[in-house]
């Protein structure tokens, strides 16, 4: 199967839209245990807002799949909603650059086609797309 | 490097509430199933061909066979891996000792040529779901000239030729990029190929199968194979009374009629021509490999080092840069890595175009020599390389009807 190393990625932009698939097969993941749980979060805010509150013009999140649920004083837990992911990546970058780096693109596996040579592993530009056993399962990033 | 993962910039929290951390589970298909249900199914359905082509000859077996194969392996499994694609991972299984080639994948390659060489192309009669799609929209065959057949039927030489040179050159899969059929059946894909693939598909309306027999490269592989069939197909058990009904009815123009070949010219001029074309042969082989391998350093910018190296020939505006350019420098790669990368790239891409030229070359000269050794046939005759086994002609014989009243 398909799998991208998330130590490679640097977020082009490009799985989303050269995925054979009209909505490509790489979507956000998010390691929770690696998550600071912070209320100013740089993948759920965009850079340099002037408010923190959830109108659409301070999202990162070109389509709203980001949601938050407030822990507990000053948590929070965020949650990708998959089916709104289109995988363009904008958070991760946001939360690599600004973030513990939670935040995550990955081939998600139940939706790629596991085509015999992935459209966007040629196209990326950092060489973060290879063929994994199966066994081996997702390359995540939870056990940082 | 940038560290991206896991920077830590903010510790972990400690929870006062007595907060869990949510389980979260990503789905995995349950594709090992599949992929051996895969491989039931086509070892399943070429034997159902191979029992209906030889044994009770029965074109409507075949036709369901075709209809399973464009839903399941077609529509369900949206077509990969296919035998023809698996041509490319058997190439770079050869070359290059990390890949490891997965066992599904050979037996996809293996399987229909050792059907082949017992029972003729019982694959491409109606298992593979490119060639059972061709064969279900077909319903007319307007026959095209026995010269341009011929010269069209190289293509598949050519295609497969820069299949096994893109491949053996980890730089593309170019049997895949390019399968015209793959987005109808995904029902989605870039506008080009649905263009290329529905315009196929019209075409295959009025003329037999047109990729399986002028674009296919495994078609190619499976031509030479099953003309050394063990079991050849045969329009009928019984005499044949040279009616012409079968080779009219023939999708790919495939019988062949006797007397057509007769000799025109005198023996001495046809021996002569052949020993000509034998004497060529080499000369042609030899001639492709410098061809293509004078060229190889154009072709080499398919692989992707290769391709950086020339994006990073010009200089940019910040910006203005290529992706390709900013990751490079964001990656700290450095110019002279790259440079050896590609030299080597260049360098296998010059040994590889060689081959692959002298195979096409070869090819070439081998067709001229078949197409000028002439036979003489009394009756109708399936020509087994380009018999797709498709069972078209077998209604069509009225030797075959006389068994049903009898």
């Amino acid at each position: 199967m398909w799998q991208i190393d998330p130590e490679k990625c640097l977020q082009c932009g490009r799985c989303q839209t050269e995925c054979v698939l009209s909505v490509s097969a790489v979507k956000c993941f998010h390691a929770n245990q690696v998550c600071g749980y912070c209320d100013l979060c740089g993948g759920y805010y965009r850079a340099n807002v002037k408010e923190l509150n959830t109108a659409a013009e301070n999202m990162m999140c070109p389509t709203g799949a980001i949601t938050r649920l407030f822990v507990e004083e000053p948590y929070f837990e965020y949650t990708i909603d998959e089916s709104l992911c289109n995988g363009c990546g904008k958070c991760v970058k946001g939360c690599s650059s600004f973030g513990n780096g939670s935040l995550f693109l990955q081939i998600q596996q139940e939706l790629c086609l596991n085509c015999n040579e992935c459209k966007i592993s040629k196209v990326c530009v950092s060489g973060a797309i290879q063929r994994v056993p199966v066994r081996q399962g997702y390359k995540l990033k939870d056990h940082a | 490097m940038l560290n991206l993962l896991g920077v830590a910039r903010f510790p972990k929290p400690d929870f006062t509430s007595g907060y869990q951390y949510p389980e979260i589970v990503h789905g995995m298909p349950w594709e090992s199933f599949w992929v051996w249900l895969d491989v039931v199914l086509l070892v399943g359905m070429m034997s159902l061909v191979a029992w209906a082509v030889h044994r009770r000859p029965s074109r409507k077996i075949i036709f369901s066979v075709s209809i399973v194969s464009v839903l399941y392996f077609g529509f369900f499994r949206t077509g990969c891996v296919c035998s023809i694609g698996s041509i490319q991972n058997v190439v770079l299984a050869l070359v290059d000792n990390n890949y490891r080639l997965p066992f599904v994948v050979l037996l996809f390659f293996l399987l229909p040529l050792l059907f082949a060489i017992f029972f003729g192309r019982v694959f491409c009669a109606g298992v593979c779901p490119m060639g059972a799609l061709q064969e279900l929209v077909n319903v007319r065959n307007f026959r095209i000239s026995r010269a341009v057949a011929s010269a069209l039927s190289f293509f598949p030489w050519i295609y497969l030729g820069f299949a096994i040179l893109y491949a053996a050159t980890r730089s593309q899969f170019i049997i895949c990029r390019f399968d015209p059929f793959i987005p109808i059946f995904r029902l989605s894909g870039d506008v080009g190929m649905i263009v290329f693939g529905v315009s196929l598909l019209v075409i295959s309306i009025f003329i037999g199968r047109p990729f399986c027999r002028f674009l296919c490269p495994y078609g190619a592989i499976l031509s030479v194979v099953s003309s050394v069939a063990t079991k050849r197909v045969e329009v009928t058990k019984k005499s044949c009374i040279n009616c012409m009904l079968c080779h009219n009815a023939c999708p790919v123009d495939a019988i062949r009629e006797p007397y057509a070949n007769k000799v025109g010219e005198s023996r001495m001029v046809g021996v002569r021509r052949v020993l000509l074309y034998i004497m060529l042969l080499p000369l042609l082989t030899i001639g492709g490999g410098w061809l293509l391998s004078s060229q190889s350093d154009t072709l080499s910018i398919a692989h992707r080092d290769v391709y950086l190296y020339t994006l990073l020939q010009n200089n940019y505006e910040d910006k203005n840069m290529p992706t390709e350019v900013e990751a490079f420098y964001e990656m700290g790669r450095s110019i002279d890595e790259l440079e050896t990368s590609v030299m080597s790239v260049r360098e296998s891409f010059n040994r590889w175009a060689w081959f692959v030229g002298a195979l096409m070359g070869f090819v070439l000269g081998w067709k001229l020599i078949r197409l000028s050794v002439k036979r003489t046939r009394k009756t109708y005759e399936i020509e087994p390389s380009a018999c797709v086994a498709c069972g078209k002609c077998f209604n069509y014989c009225p030797q075959n009807i006389s068994v049903k009243n009898e």
